[in-house]
């Protein structure tokens, strides 16, 4: 047991970032609880940090997930798209997926700081849905390749900008994301602001 | 009709009823991790507890701090009569679609 040894102050900032402050109280007590009683006894500050961290992302990914996952499912329907049906002219395309991914990183951001009434929580969302979706697009743009790589797929990718847009574009994203999901924590935090009388949560 | 509920909700609801007046965050994970023999991250079983007050399956208050948690405070949990017909209701669905099964199920494949 250790009654002085704290958690990285990072990290715990990131929880309360996610959480409504009543839920921020007991959720962070719990975690510390465990922390100076268990975790860090056991097995050292390095070991017990990461642990705590872990944790954390327990709390914040839940909802975040879910904006990654549909962020990602539209870079990978665009990516297939432009692969096996490349269009003559990828403007109209371009500019419907980017109308989708701007109000999805918009949402990300929205959401969590509705959800934690803190505006910072809004560019975390979104940077964060986008660095997952990053990696899980690349992933799956990886799996379709690996699966479908005749001439005429390989045309396509050429004529879409190639293996460096697929790659590189959703990694990309990242910092838009956190802008994006700015806008959106600006509005859930300020939505959430409003007095009673013109606020939806009450 | 009592609300149909999954089994990570049931594992939290039945820890809850076992700790009675010392069921907190933290007590709770534990019990539910020795029930389920596994590990369990903190981050879900709070969103399932969160989802089940908004059910109205559980209530909540909040107690006092301790050094140990830098002086935030816990939140106890109880179980509601709602939560406990939910609970009922979980049991029957399985003794029902268990009926006329002999457990452990051998010679069936």
């Amino acid at each position: 047991m250790s009654m002085t040894a704290n958690p990285p102050r990072w990290a715990e900032a990131l929880l309360r970032l996610f959480l409504k402050p009543d839920d921020f109280e007991n959720a962070s007590g719990d975690l510390l609880e465990q922390y100076r009683d268990s975790v860090y006894p056991g097995r050292g500050r390095l070991r017990a940090d990461l642990w705590y961290v872990s944790q954390v992302f327990t709390f914040v990914s839940p909802g975040t997930r879910l904006f990654a996952a549909l962020f990602s499912a539209q870079f990978l329907i665009r990516t297939a798209l432009d692969w096996f049906l490349p269009p003559g002219d990828f403007h109209f395309r371009s500019t419907v997926s980017t109308a989708m991914g701007i109000t999805t990183l918009v949402a990300a951001g929205f959401w969590a700081a509705w959800r934690s009434t803190s505006f910072a929580s809004g560019p975390i969302a979104g940077s964060l849905s986008a660095g997952i979706a990053a990696i899980t697009s690349i992933a799956g743009t990886a799996i379709i390749l690996a699966i479908w790589h005749s001439p005429q797929i390989m045309d396509g990718i050429r004529a879409s900008g190639g293996f460096e847009e697929v790659v590189g574009l959703p990694l990309m994203m990242v910092l838009p994301g956190a802008l994006f999901g700015a806008f959106g924590g600006f509005a859930g935090a300020g939505l959430r602001r409003l007095p009673p009388f013109c606020n939806p949560s009450h | 009709m009592a609300d149909s509920l999954g089994a990570f909700e049931q594992a939290v609801l039945l820890s809850i009823l076992r700790l009675g007046e010392d069921a907190y965050g933290r007590a709770i994970l534990r019990e539910v991790q020795e029930r389920l023999d596994r590990d369990v991250a903190a981050g879900a079983v709070h969103a399932t507890l969160e989802q089940l007050a908004k059910k109205g399956l559980v209530a909540s208050r909040l107690g006092t701090g301790t050094p140990m948690r830098g002086g935030r405070a816990r939140r106890f949990y109880k179980v509601q009569a709602k939560g406990v017909r939910a609970l009922n209701n979980a049991r029957a669905t399985a003794e029902s679609l268990w009926h006329g099964l002999r457990w452990p199920l051998k010679g069936y494949v």
